[in-house]
C-alpha cells in the first residue's frame, strides 16, 4: 500500500475541465436517483399522483350515486348533476395536483440541500473538486425527474380513466397541458431547492415555497391583465390548454420565459449560497 | 525538503469577531504537522479555510504543484471532526462515489475503494449501510474517503476527539502508519496526540500563532530544569514553605531575566521551582533548608515538560 | 342514471385505487419497521399508516423518519 500510494501518477486528477465536470455531474445525478430509489420516493410519489389522477374521474362519475346513498336526502329527490365534460375532469385533476401534488413534491425536496448541509455530508462532498453548481444541479435534475415522472404518470392515469368513464379527450391536448403544467412544477421545485439552500430549516423552506406559489397563483388569478404573465398563471394556462385553447398567447409566452429565467437564477443563486459557505454548523 | 503549503497572513472574521488573525505557517512535504490549541482557538476555522470550505477574509495560501487547470482541492484529502455520510449508502458505495467525484474512473475508483477499505480495516463492513456503523468505523471510512484520490496533503480536524479510548488508540495507530505515506496536517486540543504523531507543531491561541516549529526543537529550547520540593506537615516547615515561596514570588515580580528562580508554583503542598541553573539553585535551596531546619520529605530534580510549555503558552 | 351500486361493475374500476393504497401502506409499514428511529412512538405510526387513508402513509414518508448521517 505504501509503495502504491507514493508512486502512482496514473490516478491523475488533472482531467480536462469540461468533460470531467460533466462526468461528475452525471455521477452525482445517479447518486441522487439511487437515493430516490432507496428511500422509495421514486415509488410512492408517483403512486400518490396516480391515486390523485384516478380519484378525480372516478369520484366525478360516482358522485350522484354516492350522494344518493348518503341517505340524508328525502325520498323522491332527483339528483341531477350533469356529468361534466371529459376535458373539465382533466382540468380538475390538474387542480388536485396543484394542491396535494405540489404539497407532496415540496415536502419531498424541502430538505434536499439543507439536510446534507446540516448534517455535514455536504462539506465532505464539496471539499472535493466538485463545483457547487453541479452539486445543486444534480439535486435539481433528480427532483425534476421525479416531478415530471409523477405528473406524467398521474395525469395519464387520469386521462385513461376519464376516457373509460366519461369521454375521450385527444391525446395531443393532454400532452400539451401536461407540458405546460410540468413547467409550473419545474418552477416550484427550483424555488424549493433555492430555499433549501438558503434556509437552514427544511420546514421553513417548504413554508416559504408554498406561500410563494400560492401568492403567485392568486396574483395571476386576481389580476390576469397586469400579472397574468407570472409563473403562477401556468396552471391556469394548462387547464385552458386541455379544455379549449390558450386565449392570451402573448402572456403565455412571457410566462414560459419567466419560468426559464426564474429556474436558472434559482439554481445559480442556490449554488452561490453554497459557494459562500458549504455548511451551516 | 520542499514546501508543500505556504500560508501567509490568513485571517477570518465573522462579523466583528476575528476568529483567525494573520496566521503564517508552512507545511513541508512529508511532514506531519499538528495544529494545537484549546477549544475555540480558531483551529477548525483555519482548517476549513485551507480546505476551501470557508473563504478567508484576507491572506493567501500557496500550494506547490497546484498548476494551471488543477484545482488545489484535488490535492487535499479532508476528514472533519465527525464526518457524516449518506446513511443509506454502503461504505464501499460511498468510497466509489467519492473516488469518482475526485476524477477517478468507475473502474479505478472500485479498485481504490476495495484497497482502502482493507487498509483502514473495515472491509468486513464494506457492504453494510453506513447508518449502522459505529463512531470509530465512520472515522475510518472518513479516512478512507479522504485518501481515495491519493492527496498530497491529508487535512484532519480533531480526528480522534470524538472517539472512545479504544477507537482513539486504533485510529492513532492508523494515522501513525499513514503519515509515512503522505503529508499530514491535523488539529487537536490534546498535546499528547500531537506528541505521539507529529514532527512539527503550530500552537494557536485566540486565532493567532503562539508558537511553532519542530516539536523536538521546541522541547529542547524550552526545556528548563525544575526542582520539586515537599515538606512535612509540621507547623514550622509549612510556615517556612509559604514564606519562602512568597519571597521567590516577589523576586519574580522584578522581572530579572538572569534570576536564579524563573517561576514558582505552590500546589497541594508541593512547591515547583523552575530555575535557570540547576546546581546553583540546588545548593542555595539545600543550604536554606539546613539553616532553617526544615523537615524535607521530598526533593526532586526534573525538567519542564511540553505539557508545561503548552499550558503556559495557551493560558499565558 | 344508475339505480344502485353494482359491485361487479364497480370493482374493476376501483380495484386499482385499493391496490395502490395497499402498496403505499405496505411500503410505509416496511420502512417503519426497518427505521432505526421514528419521530414519536412506532406503534402510533403503525396505527396512522393503517387507519388514515392515503395520508397516513404519506405523512409517515415525509415526517416519520429521523435520518442521521
Amino acid at each position: 500500500m505504501s509503495s502504491e500510494t507514493k508512486a502512482s501518477p496514473s490516478f491523475s486528477v488533472a482531467n480536462p475541465p469540461l468533460s470531467s465536470s460533466m462526468t461528475r455531474y452525471r455521477v452525482m445525478v445517479e447518486k441522487e436517483l439511487l437515493e430516490l430509489v432507496r428511500s422509495f420516493k421514486l415509488l410512492w410519489v408517483p403512486l400518490v399522483f396516480i391515486l390523485l389522477g384516478i380519484m378525480q374521474p372516478v369520484s366525478t362519475y360516482y358522485m350522484p350515486v354516492i350522494l344518493e346513498h348518503a341517505g340524508s336526502l328525502p325520498d323522491g329527490t332527483v339528483i341531477d348533476i350533469p356529468l361534466p365534460q371529459a376535458a373539465e375532469v382533466l382540468a380538475q385533476t390538474l387542480q388536485q395536483f396543484g394542491t396535494l401534488g405540489i404539497l407532496v413534491l415540496v415536502l419531498v425536496c424541502m430538505g434536499s440541500v439543507s439536510g446534507e448541509r446540516n448534517s455535514g455530508a455536504a462539506s465532505l462532498i464539496l471539499v472535493k473538486p466538485v463545483s457547487p453548481l453541479s452539486y445543486v444541479g444534480s439535486k435539481w435534475t433528480a427532483m425534476l425527474m421525479l416531478a415530471w415522472g409523477s405528473l406524467a404518470a398521474g395525469y395519464l392515469a387520469s386521462w385513461y380513466y376519464t376516457g373509460l368513464l366519461i369521454g375521450a379527450v385527444p391525446l395531443s391536448k393532454v400532452i400539451g397541458s401536461l407540458l405546460i403544467y410540468g413547467l409550473w412544477l419545474t418552477f416550484v421545485v427550483s424555488i424549493t431547492i433555492l430555499f433549501s439552500s438558503l434556509l437552514r430549516s427544511p420546514a421553513a423552506a417548504a413554508f416559504s415555497t408554498l406561500v410563494g406559489s400560492v401568492v403567485l397563483s392568486l396574483l395571476a388569478g386576481l389580476f390576469p391583465k397586469a400579472l397574468g404573465w407570472n409563473p403562477g398563471a401556468l396552471s391556469g394556462f394548462a387547464s385552458q390548454a386541455v379544455v379549449s385553447e390558450i386565449s392570451d398567447s402573448g402572456k403565455f409566452g412571457l410566462a414560459i420565459l419567466v419560468v426559464f429565467i426564474g429556474m436558472a437564477s434559482a439554481v445559480l443563486a442556490a449554488a452561490g449560497a453554497l459557494r459562500r459557505s458549504s455548511a451551516v454548523e | 525538503m520542499t514546501t508543500l503549503l505556504q500560508v501567509k497572513g490568513l485571517s477570518k472574521s465573522f462579523g466583528a469577531v476575528r476568529a483567525v488573525s494573520n496566521i503564517d505557517f508552512t507545511i513541508r512535504e512529508g511532514h506531519c504537522v499538528a495544529l494545537l490549541g484549546p477549544n475555540g482557538a480558531g483551529k477548525t476555522t483555519t482548517i476549513r479555510m485551507i480546505t476551501g470550505l470557508l473563504k478567508q477574509t484576507s491572506g493567501k495560501m500557496e500550494f506547490q504543484g497546484a498548476a494551471e487547470g488543477v484545482h488545489y482541492r484535488s490535492l487535499i484529502g479532508y476528514l472533519p471532526q465527525s464526518p457524516s455520510f449518506y446513511s443509506w449508502m454502503t461504505g464501499s458505495e460511498y468510497l466509489i462515489y467519492a473516488g469518482q467525484l475526485c476524477g477517478l474512473s468507475a473502474a479505478t475508483a472500485k479498485l481504490r475503494a476495495k484497497a482502502l477499505l482493507e487498509r483502514v480495516g473495515i472491509s468486513g463492513a464494506a457492504k453494510r449501510r453506513i447508518g449502522s456503523y459505529s463512531g470509530g468505523m465512520k472515522q475510518r471510512l472518513g479516512l478512507a474517503q479522504a485518501l481515495v484520490h491519493q492527496p498530497k496533503l491529508l487535512v484532519m480536524d480533531e480526528p480522534v476527539s470524538a472517539l472512545d479510548p479504544l477507537g482513539r488508540k486504533e485510529v492513532l495507530e492508523l494515522l501513525r502508519e499513514l503519515k509515512q505515506e503522505t503529508t499530514v496536517l491535523f488539529s487537536t486540543h490534546v498535546l499528547h496526540d500531537a506528541e505521539v504523531l507529529c514532527d512539527d507543531v503550530i500552537i494557536i491561541r485566540n486565532g493567532q500563532v503562539a508558537l511553532q516549529g519542530a516539536i523536538d526543537r521546541i522541547r529542547e529550547n524550552h526545556r528548563k530544569p525544575t526542582i520539586e520540593l515537599q515538606v512535612e506537615q509540621d507547623e514550622h516547615s509549612q510556615r517556612w514553605m509559604s514564606t519562602f515561596s512568597r519571597r521567590i514570588q516577589s523576586l519574580l515580580n522584578e522581572k530579572d531575566e538572569g534570576a536564579l528562580f524563573q517561576d514558582v508554583q505552590l500546589q497541594n503542598g508541593i512547591a515547583r521551582f523552575t530555575v535557570s541553573e540547576m546546581d546553583a539553585a540546588r545548593r542555595m535551596l539545600i543550604e536554606e533548608l539546613a539553616r532553617e531546619q526544615v523537615k524535607v520529605s521530598r526533593l526532586e530534580v526534573g525538567h519542564t515538560s511540553l505539557e508545561d510549555l503548552f499550558m503556559k503558552v495557551v493560558t499565558g | 342514471m344508475k339505480e344502485s351500486i353494482d359491485l361487479s361493475q364497480i370493482l374493476p374500476i376501483i380495484a386499482p385505487i385499493i391496490v395502490i393504497q395497499l402498496i403505499l401502506m405496505v411500503i410505509a409499514l416496511v420502512l417503519c419497521a426497518k427505521a432505526d428511529h421514528t419521530r414519536g412512538p412506532k406503534w402510533v405510526w403503525v396505527l396512522i399508516i393503517i387507519f388514515v387513508n392515503i395520508f397516513g402513509p404519506i405523512a409517515f414518508f415525509i415526517a416519520g423518519r429521523r435520518t442521521d448521517g
